[in-house]
């Protein structure tokens, strides 16, 4: 089957006025042809499936939206090839419309002072779905969340997370084949982030809808996403499974240990034992980082067991924050 | 063409505008207070021409089309230029531009049910209070249908401007000083502020070969029946269809190559 979305060596440039300092600088700049060319976009490809879940992820300003707007047409790529649904996005926005939905996290397209149901029933009038389609998602999204209260809610009065909710519910609502997902959870409380992954998990599953997310948040992309992609200054950095992303660095597991007396001078102590590893300690804790294709944690454990009586002990996963966090300020080797 | 599509937006316009009640008080307050400067600045200089006819209106005349005027300018006001400026300034502009319409379509239509809630909370009130407290001041005969076709006209003729004027906040990221030149120029040009009858002649001659008098002059004129004869009117809407499909023209246009702003230079 071809990939829903297919994108060939895309770059997208932006010219940017070189701005000068101060108030003469400010006037000068009214007449200045200085300007400077910004790669946003630097070279990408990627092809994404049918019913994928990809987490796009990218520090700020890493060109996250800028390829998403190239991918729902809003921008056109300055070089490269870019089809959606078998189409160039750009050149046919309105009806590329029709089969892609939009949550862009604080923007909502939801009517402000009428009631959710009010929006819903537009929505089911301009992209023209059929009563029987309108009935079986409301079914649908009935069983999913207890969407009744909101639906007679003004959205003025929702609350954030219900706000998120309802957008994510309405970008859905025309069974789109791709739904683009801008930061859905950004400011929400844990129960609430909570209640939206699983939303966007069933919808996934349900209408093997594909869903493109982009955030910051590690626990959408641990709880959503199987494959990631990277991108930082336009450029690809990763594009694979995300469990391929902590082999990455290797096995790395954190231990955790205390010990009678002085922490500090135990864990130089550790320290000249195991050459090989790298050993920190702080107020409370050893912490001893194995890499497990050299040396297994358990064996460490059992050699810092003889010299000493261990009082209590934690193993620490390395996080995928800590991998992407590690990817965004190294980069990939 | 499924005219579903567009009257949903249309029936969402009327439900939200009626959501606002207080404003529509607001509204009529403001009015009202214009409207009392109004009486007293014309007096004022209908008492010191010393006449009772200056440039061939008396002074009843004068008020009778600026309180219509008036009626008419809330009427027909969108708001359009803020509202695109807004959009391209925050980026939801990128939501229009998804939508499964035109954006210029959709910008109509959605603000269309304002104008069915707008005529009869306060056009069409103050009409019945002209007529009533003039004694039959508008007549009540074909004029009126003229006049409501001219004023379909003119809302999308005045649509039409708005769009171009708020298609240049794609180049100024500003809003503020583009609108108020535009409600300036429109409002004067068009003798919503002051009668075409008023300007000297050669500024006259020139506004008559601008669109804008067909946004105002032109359904007041037809509304006053002071046209009766019906080639003179065929030639007035004729020309105010003609403004029409000449700032369509234009306006979309212009659209159309600001777009890239957007789609090549980012939101």
């Amino acid at each position: 089957m071809a990939p829903v979305i297919d994108i060939k060596n895309i770059t997208k440039e932006f010219k940017v006025l070189n701005r000068r300092e101060g108030l003469a600088g400010s006037i000068k700049d009214l007449f200045s042809r200085d300007y400077k060319i910004v790669k946003a976009v630097d070279n990408i490809t990627m092809s994404i499936e049918q019913g994928e879940i990809v987490g796009y992820l990218g520090p700020n300003g890493a060109g996250k939206s800028t390829t998403i707007k190239m991918m729902t047409g809003v921008l056109e790529p300055t070089s490269g090839e870019i089809l959606v649904n078998g189409k160039l996005p750009y050149k046919n926005r309105s009806k590329n419309a029709q089969n892609i939905g939009v949550v862009f996290g604080q923007r909502s397209q939801l009517w402000w002072a009428l009631p959710l149901v009010e929006s819903f029933k537009l929505l089911k009038d301009i992209y023209q779905i059929s009563d029987e389609q309108y009935d079986s998602m409301m079914k649908l999204y009935q069983s999913l969340v207890d969407i009744e209260p909101l639906l007679h809610k003004p959205v003025r009065q929702m609350s954030l997370g219900q706000r998120t909710l309802s957008d994510i519910l309405a970008a859905f609502l025309h069974d789109p084949k791709i739904v683009f997902l801008d930061e859905p959870t950004i400011g929400l409380d844990v129960s609430m982030k909570a209640k939206i992954r699983t939303l966007i998990h069933a919808l996934n599953k349900e209408k093997n809808t594909t869903v493109i997310l982009t955030t910051h948040d590690m626990g959408d992309v641990d709880a959503l996403c199987r494959r990631i992609v990277i991108i930082d200054k336009g450029k690809m950095l990763y594009d694979n499974d995300i469990s391929h992303l902590k082999g990455f660095f290797g096995s790395y597991r954190t231990l955790k240990i205390r010990v009678d007396g002085d922490l500090r001078k135990e864990s130089e102590v550790i320290a000249k034992e195991f050459p090989a590893l790298k050993v920190g300690a702080d107020e409370e804790w050893i912490s001893v980082l194995v890499d497990e294709e050299k040396i297994s944690v358990m064996d460490v454990l059992t050699k810092l067991q003889k010299e000493r009586r261990i009082r209590d002990m934690q193993l620490e996963e390395i996080s995928t924050e800590d991998v992407i966090k590690k990817i965004y300020e190294e980069g990939v080797e | 063409m499924n005219p579903k599509k567009y009257l949903t937006l249309t029936r969402m316009g009327i439900m939200e505008s009626l959501q606002f009640r207080m404003s529509t008080v607001i509204i009529f307050v403001g009015n009202l207070l214009y409207l009392i400067v109004v009486y007293f600045l014309w007096k004022a200089i209908y008492a010191s021409s010393g006449q009772e006819v200056v440039n061939g209106m008396t002074f009843s005349d004068t008020l009778i089309y600026l309180v219509l005027a008036t009626a008419l300018f809330n009427f027909m006001e969108m708001y359009t230029v803020w509202q695109i400026g807004r959009a391209i300034q925050s980026g939801s502009i990128v939501l229009y531009l998804l939508k499964p319409m035109e954006i210029r379509r959709y910008i109509f239509m959605e603000y269309s049910g304002n104008f069915i809630v707008n005529f009869f909370a306060t056009l069409f009130p103050t009409f019945i209070v002209v007529n009533i407290v003039t004694h039959g001041a508008v007549p009540l005969g074909l004029n009126l249908l003229y006049f409501v076709v001219s004023v379909v006209i003119a809302v999308m003729i005045n649509y039409n401007i708005d769009f171009f004027v708020g298609t240049i906040c794609l180049y100024t990221e500003s809003i503020w000083g583009i609108n108020i030149m535009k409600q300036v120029i429109v409002l004067l040009l068009s003798g919503a502020t002051i009668p075409l009858a008023f300007f000297p002649e050669s500024i006259r001659n020139i506004v008559n070969w601008l669109p804008f008098q067909s946004i105002y002059n032109t359904p007041l004129t037809l509304l006053l029946g002071k046209t009766a004869d019906i080639k003179d009117v065929a030639v007035i809407l004729g020309t105010q269809l003609f403004w029409f499909l000449a700032t369509y023209a234009v306006s979309k246009l212009f659209w159309k190559i600001s777009l890239p702003q957007i789609t090549v230079n980012g939101g």
